[in-house]
C-alpha cells in the first residue's frame, strides 16, 4: 500500500523550477510520446505554410518560375491587388468566389445542422428497426465525395437526369426542365450533394446527445405543464449546445476549404456561380501558374477561418468553460 | 388519447422510414444506373428489371481501374496505422501527462485544421522534388510519399480521439501495471492499449474513410505510379465522358471498400466518433 501511494502520479503546477526526479521522468515520457506526431506536423504542416505564406510575398509566375524561392520580391503587392486593385481581373474572380465561398458556407452548414437535428430528433423514440434506421442513414456520409460528385452530375443532367425527371415529367412539381449544370443553379448543384452528404454525420452526434439527456428532465417539465416546445426550447436545445458549438466551428472550416465536389462535378473551372476558394485557387496556381497569387488568395483564407474561430471561441467559451477546467 | 397516440406513433415512424428511404435514394440510384446497359442511360430510359454488370467489365478494361484500387488500399491502409499509432501515443500524453508546452501543443495540433491544403501544397510539393533530385528518397508519385503525407493530415483530429478514449479508462489499471514492476512504456503498451481497442479500431477507420476521400494532394504528388481512385476517376471523366455506366459502376466500386470496413465496424466507430465529440 506504501509504495503505491509513492508511486501515484503528483499533481503539480506548470513548470516548477526544480521538478522532483519522477515528475522530470515523466515530462520527459510525455515528450517522447508526442514526438512522432509533433515531427509530422512540424515536417508537413508548419514548415511548409510557413513556406507558402512566403511564396504569397513573391511575383511567382510562370516566368519565374525556376527561382522559385529566389523569385521577386513583391511584398503585399499580391494582396494588394487581389483586394483593392478593381481594374485586376484577379480582383473580380477573388471577390466573386469569397462570396460564392461565403453563401456555400453558410447554407451547406445551416442545411446540414438543421437537417442533421431534424432527423435525430426523429430518430430518438422507440420505433421498430431503430439500430437498423440509425446504421443505414449513415450511408450517405461513407460514400465517397469524389463518387457523390460523379452520381449527382449524372443526375443533375438536364434531359436524362433523374432529378428532373421528379421534378417535371413524374411529378410535374416544375413545368420546364431546369438547366443544373450550367448557370446560376451550379450553385445548388453543389449545395445540395453536400448538404446530403454532411446530414449523417450530423444527426449521429446530436442524437448521441439526445440520448444523454436523462428522460426525468423531460418528465418533470411535462408535469409542470411544459408543452413540446417548450422542451424542446428550454431542455433539450441548451443541453444540445455544446454539440452544435463544435460542429459549427468544424463544419464551417470544412465547408470553407470544399474542393472536391465542385471539382469533380464542374471541372477546373466551375464557372462564376459556382467557383469557390479552393478552386479558383487551385485553377490560379496550377492552370495558370500564378503561384504568389494563389498562395496570397490561400493565406487570406486562413486569415479569414482565423477571424471565424475568433468569432466562435467568443460565443461559445463559456460553453466549455467547465469542461476545460 | 391512446388511439390518437398510437396513430401519431405510426405516423411518425412511417415519416422515418420514407427519409430513411429519400436519404438512400442516391445511393439506391447508384447502384441501379451501374446495373443498366449504356445505351439506355444515355436517352435517359431505364430497364430496372433486366439488370446486367456489363458495365463493370466494360469500366474494368478500359481503365487500370485494379491500379488505383490496389494504390488507394495500400496507401490509405499505411497512412491509417501510422496516424493510429501516433495518435494514440499523442493522445495517452495529453489525456494522462502534463508537461511544458502541453496546452500550446494542444492548440497547434487542433490549429493545424485551420491551414487550407493549397497553402501548402506547393511547398511540400517542392520538398519532395528537392529530395528526389538531392538524396536517394523518392517520396514523388510513391506510396511512401503519399502515405506519409496522409498520416500528417489525419493524426491531429485522431489525437483528439484517443485522447477521449483513453480519458475514459480508469487511471488504477496503469498504477497497478506500475507498482507491478512495468515501465511507463510497458504499462502503456500492455495495459493501456489493448483496453483502447474500440477507440484504435474507430480511429482507424476514420482515417482509412477521410484518406481513401484525398483528391488535391492526390493530384499534386501522384503522376502514373501511385494514383490514388479520386485521381482514376477524375481521368476517366476526362477521356469517357459520356459512359455514365461505367462511371457509376466505378463510382461503386470505389465505394465498396469503404462500405464494408464501414458497416464491419460502425458499432466501434459509431461509439468512438460520439464518444469523442459528447466529451468535448
Amino acid at each position: 500500500m506504501t509504495t503505491k501511494t509513492l508511486k501515484k502520479p503528483v499533481a503539480r503546477p506548470v513548470a516548477p523550477p526544480k521538478a522532483r526526479p519522477a515528475a522530470r521522468g515523466r515530462e520527459r515520457f510525455a515528450y517522447w510520446l508526442i514526438a512522432p506526431a509533433l515531427a509530422f506536423m512540424v515536417l508537413v504542416h508548419l514548415i511548409p505554410t510557413a513556406a507558402g505564406s512566403f511564396l504569397s510575398l513573391l511575383d511567382l509566375n510562370t516566368f519565374t518560375f525556376q527561382q522559385l524561392f529566389g523569385a521577386p520580391w513583391a511584398g503585399l503587392s499580391n494582396y494588394d491587388s487581389i483586394l483593392f486593385d478593381s481594374s485586376n481581373p484577379l480582383h473580380s474572380g477573388f471577390t466573386n468566389a469569397a462570396s460564392n465561398t461565403l453563401f456555400y458556407t453558410l447554407v451547406v452548414v445551416a442545411g446540414t445542422l438543421s437537417g442533421g437535428l431534424g432527423i435525430a430528433l426523429l430518430m430518438n423514440r422507440a420505433f421498430p428497426g431503430q439500430r437498423v434506421v440509425r446504421t443505414l442513414m449513415l450511408t450517405p456520409w461513407v460514400v465517397p465525395s469524389f463518387v457523390v460528385a460523379v452520381l449527382w452530375e449524372f443526375m443533375w443532367q438536364r434531359d436524362a437526369g433523374i432529378v428532373n425527371k421528379v421534378l417535371v415529367d413524374y411529378t410535374g412539381i416544375l413545368g420546364e426542365r431546369p438547366t443544373w449544370l450550367l448557370g446560376e443553379n451550379t450553385m445548388w448543384a453543389i449545395v445540395i450533394p453536400s448538404i446530403w452528404r454532411g446530414i449523417p454525420f450530423a444527426m449521429l452526434i446530436f442524437l448521441a446527445g439526445l440520448q444523454a439527456i436523462p428522460r426525468e428532465l423531460h418528465e418533470a417539465a411535462a408535469l409542470d405543464g411544459a408543452g413540446t416546445w417548450r422542451r424542446f426550447r428550454y431542455i433539450t436545445l441548451p443541453l444540445l449546445r455544446p454539440l452544435l458549438a463544435i460542429q459549427l466551428l468544424f463544419g464551417v472550416i470544412y465547408s470553407a476549404y470544399q474542393f472536391t465536389i465542385p471539382f469533380v462535378m464542374l471541372g477546373s473551372n466551375p464557372g462564376p456561380s459556382a467557383d469557390l476558394m479552393m478552386t479558383l485557387v487551385m485553377r490560379q496556381s496550377f492552370s495558370n501558374n500564378l503561384f504568389g497569387y494563389g498562395a496570397a488568395v490561400s493565406t487570406l483564407l486562413m486569415l479569414a477561418m482565423l477571424v471565424w474561430v475568433g468569432i466562435w471561441y467568443a460565443a461559445f467559451r463559456r460553453d466549455f468553460a467547465e469542461a476545460s477546467a | 388519447m391512446s388511439a390518437r397516440r398510437r396513430w401519431i406513433d405510426i405516423g411518425l415512424t412511417s415519416f422515418t422510414y420514407l427519409v430513411l428511404l429519400v436519404m438512400l435514394a442516391p445511393v439506391l440510384w447508384l447502384v441501379a444506373s451501374s446495373l443498366q446497359p449504356n445505351g439506355n442511360l444515355a436517352n435517359g430510359e431505364y430497364d430496372l428489371l433486366h439488370p446486367t454488370l456489363d458495365a463493370f467489365g466494360d469500366m474494368w478494361r478500359n481503365i487500370d481501374f485494379e491500379r488505383y484500387l490496389a494504390n488507394s488500399i495500400v496507401i490509405c491502409t499505411g497512412a491509417a496505422a501510422l496516424a493510429t499509432a501516433f495518435a494514440s501515443s499523442a493522445g495517452y500524453a495529453l489525456a494522462r501527462f502534463r508537461f511544458r508546452g502541453d496546452k500550446a501543443y494542444g492548440l497547434t495540433v487542433i490549429g493545424t485544421q485551420l491551414i487550407p491544403g493549397s497553402l501548402f501544397l506547393l511547398p511540400v510539393f517542392l520538398g519532395f522534388v528537392w529530395l528526389g533530385q538531392n538524396t536517394p528518397v523518392e517520396l514523388l508519385d510513391t506510396h511512401i510519399g503519399l502515405i506519409l503525407v496522409y498520416t500528417a493530415f489525419f493524426t491531429p483530429l485522431a489525437i483528439y480521439f484517443m485522447r477521449a478514449f483513453f480519458q475514459a479508462i480508469p487511471r488504477e489499471l496503469e498504477e497497478a501495471a506500475l507498482v507491478d514492476g512495468c515501465t511507463r512504456f510497458g504499462a502503456f503498451v500492455r495495459v493501456v492499449i489493448p483496453n483502447a481497442a474500440p477507440g484504435l479500431l474507430a480511429t482507424f477507420v476514420y482515417a482509412f474513410l477521410f484518406a481513401w476521400d484525398e483528391l488535391l494532394f492526390a493530384t499534386a504528388l501522384t503522376e502514373q505510379n501511385a494514383e490514388t481512385i479520386p485521381i482514376g476517376i477524375r481521368n476517366f471523366i476526362g477521356n469517357y465522358n459520356e459512359e455514365y455506366d461505367q462511371l457509376m459502376a466505378a463510382g461503386v466500386v470505389s465505394t465498396i471498400p469503404v462500405l464494408i470496413a464501414f458497416f464491419a465496424t460502425q458499432r466501434w466507430l459509431v461509439k468512438g466518433l460520439t464518444a469523442g465529440a459528447v466529451k468535448g
